[in-house]
């Protein structure tokens, strides 16, 4: 066996191939380059808002006072609410129900009355009240509430002039505050390269395998580390690209503060080895093309759910977490996270450690099992 | 360099197992350097089995083969570089051109200026150059397989049935081919189900049955060999001819246009048998006496039946 000798010609003519069969095949392109962009768009636009959201508030001022109006001014100020006034002749649940709106504010009659004689510090006064006519049904009706009663609270809070007692003060154990999609990006770009090298890598070997031109290679001076590595440095160009791709389109639509180092590419060469290497076991082990696939799936999903991809582990039960620290995606998505978030180079370098051995031992068996050189079927 | 310089190819008592099978059965034969040896046998004989370990790609259960003077199961690097190889069912990259293909494959074996205008005109697929290789028809693929397999300029070329699967004008087109290397002095080694592709292609044509030699010769001293009976065919549309025929201790037979035909030994049973029809009242309205064709021949070599009673045929115990 033949296992040291590496031909660069011979890696060269591989990649060439493997290029050109990937740019002809448009779907592939497709899945391969703009499926995790739009991944990143939707989920992100979706996540966008909710850091910074910005609610409709219907209000219906019953009172008309110069009081109700500042409140409504004051509500406006806070720049978390776009404004909407209602005809205080309308009947206001009609209205919502009629509107399809989840949340109106009534400021009564008597507002500015009422409030005055607070004000002139009769302590047995009651307090003014607002109703909210609310839909409980609603989505994110709640939070929406919360919001405006944390306004009202800041306005109170104001208008009798008292310092407040207590306050509390946001400290993030990074080094800056991030935003989800920040969390997000750098998943995906591990999900993405996992997925690609894992299938890209199953696919086409269990394709030229059942063709046949495995056997055809075999005939020829490849090695079966030389077949390897061209698996293994043609879908690191392609994760190199598509990488690149999602972090222009993520700093161009939502200008996230992602560090780039070369922890990222050290990160997505890793990824590539251990699931090209992954996907050239199931090859040989899976008899059939199908098997190969299905097996690609099974250790797929819950690599993508559980190992903190889409949310971070820590929202899952304790088992689930000690179940997501055996999975190597875990470990690429942290140390992704610890470059380009946190800048913490000894959590990397941790990560990095793991990964880095996990994909050692699966290229080393990848070598082992593929059929090149080897005894066909 | 080893005094067997002569041979391109030796195998001795090659014998491959798999469970419970033998799928090549102690088979021993040479190839000289410029000869064109043809595997001929029906399927699942052991042919595929055979060049595959000639190949270095399959290793062999027990028995030795060497190629160009090495071990096949030694030198497979120093082997390869210098053998060609069609492998059964040829297949390529779908979305790669013939061109690129051959460039391809040119690289694989490194450093020579391969002349790939040169291969693409000697398998007539110069105006293909640029079609990728799922668009050509079965014809064109195996013929740019061929081109393939010259592309390091090998000493042997192997061809695992070139021509299965191909219509009567592709299998022409292939053998253009095949005499084309054949004239520049290559050896060949090709396997194939039939005769007539071997007779006119070979110069010696082994032919296999279970994994075992059952006759090895010229395709004419085959010939001559086995085929030492007449056949004789009568157009009639009278059923009374069969039976005359039978009665005679004869095996009439049908063939596939409704005619009769016997196999006969001697030349004075022809005129028994046709004075046994005419006394027998019955009347036919053609006659054909010829001596078997390659394909009768190969089927009496691969037909048990027959193996059992042709003497000197069956390999010795
Ligand atoms: N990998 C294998 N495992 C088990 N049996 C095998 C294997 N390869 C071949 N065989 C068996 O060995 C015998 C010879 O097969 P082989 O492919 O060499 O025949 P062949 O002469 O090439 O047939 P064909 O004309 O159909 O190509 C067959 O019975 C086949 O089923
Ligand atoms: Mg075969």
């Amino acid at each position: 066996m033949n296992l040291r000798i590496i031909h660069a010609n011979i890696i060269r003519a591989n990649i060439i191939v493997s290029i050109k069969s990937f740019y002809r095949e448009k779907t592939v392109v497709f899945f391969r380059i703009a499926f995790p962009v739009i991944l990143i768009l939707v989920f992100g636009t979706i996540f966008m808002e909710r850091d910074n959201e910005i609610f409709e508030l219907s209000i219906q001022d019953l009172d008309r006072s110069m009081s109700s109006e500042q409140l409504v001014a004051a509500l406006d100020q806070s720049e978390r609410f776009n404004i909407t006034p209602v005809s205080p002749d309308a009947d206001a649940k009609q209205y919502a129900r009629d509107n399809h709106l989840n949340l109106i504010v009534i400021i009564p009659e008597n507002f500015e009355m009422s409030l005055m004689k607070k004000m002139a510090a009769d302590p047995f006064e009651t307090p003014v009240t607002l109703t909210k006519v609310y839909d409980p049904g609603a989505f994110g009706v709640t939070t929406k509430i919360g919001v405006l009663d944390m306004a009202l609270a800041k306005i109170n809070q104001e208008m009798s002039g008292k310092p407040p007692l207590i306050v509390s003060e946001p400290v993030s154990i990074l080094k800056k505050k991030y935003r989800f999609i920040e969390f997000f990006v750098p998943g995906i770009i591990a999900m993405a390269v996992m997925t690609a090298s894992l299938f890209g890598s199953v696919n086409v070997n269990a394709e030229l395998l059942q063709k046949g031109v495995i056997r055809k290679l075999s005939t020829t001076p490849i090695t079966r580390i030389d077949w390897i590595l061209s698996n293994v440095l043609y879908q690191f160009i392609l994760a190199v690209v598509s990488t690149a791709v999602m972090l222009l389109v993520s700093y161009a639509v939502f200008k996230v503060s992602l560090e780039i180092n070369a922890w990222l590419v050290v990160f997505v060469a890793l990824d590539v080895f251990a699931f090209v290497g992954l996907g050239m076991i199931l090859t040989r082990v899976a008899r059939e093309a199908e098997s190969a696939s299905a097996a690609a799936d099974a250790l797929m999903f819950p690599m993508m759910f559980l190992s903190g991809t889409f949310f971070p582990v820590e929202m899952m039960p304790e088992f689930l977490q000690t179940f997501a620290r055996i999975l190597p995606l875990y470990y690429v998505n942290e140390g992704l996270r610890a470059a380009m978030i946190a800048v913490d180079h000894t959590a990397a370098l941790k990560s990095a450690l793991i990964i880095g051995a996990f994909a050692a031992v699966v290229f080393v068996l990848g070598i082992m099992t593929t059929r090149i050189g080897g005894e066909t079927p | 360099m080893t005094q067997n310089n002569k041979y391109s190819i030796e195998v001795h008592h090659l014998t491959k197992h798999y469970k419970g099978l033998s799928a090549v059965d102690n088979i021993s034969f040479t190839v000289e350097k410029g000869e064109v040896f043809a595997l001929l046998g029906p399927n699942g004989a052991g042919k595929t089995t055979t060049v595959e370990i000639l190949n270095t790609i399959r290793t062999p259960t027990s028995g030795k083969v060497m190629l160009l003077g090495m071990d096949v199961t030694e030198k497979k690097y120093d082997i390869i570089p210098r053998i060609g190889v069609l492998p059964q069912g040829f297949s390529s990259f779908d979305r790669i051109t013939v061109k690129e293909t051959l460039q391809y494959y040119s690289r694989l074996f490194c450093c020579r200026k391969p002349d790939i205008d040169g291969l693409m005109a000697l398998v007539n697929l110069k105006d293909k150059a640029a079609v990728q290789y799922k668009n050509l028809s079965g014809g064109l693929k195996q013929r740019l397989g061929i081109a393939v397999a010259l592309v390091n300029d090998p000493e042997i070329v192997f061809l695992d049935e070139p021509t299965t699967g191909l219509d009567p004008l592709a299998r022409r087109a292939m053998w253009e081919v095949l005499l084309d290397l054949k004239k520049k002095g290559k050896t060949l080694f090709l396997t194939t189900h039939y005769m007539e592709e071997a007779e006119l292609l070979a110069d010696t044509v082994a032919i296999v049955k279970k994994g075992k030699i059952t006759a090895m010769d010229s395709p004419g001293e085959l010939i001559e060999n086995n085929a030492h009976h007449l056949v004789v065919m009568l157009k009639s549309v009278d059923e009374t001819v069969f039976d005359i025929v039978e009665k005679m201790g004869f095996a009439p037979d049908y063939d596939s246009h409704g005619h009769i035909t016997v196999r006969l030994t001697h030349t004075d049973d022809v005129r028994r048998l046709l004075n046994a029809v005419r006394d027998g009242g019955a009347s036919f309205t053609g006659l054909d006496v010829r001596k078997p064709n390659l394909e009768e021949v190969f089927l009496k070599l691969t037909d048990d039946t027959f193996l059992k009673s042709v003497a000197g045929i069956e390999e010795a115990p």
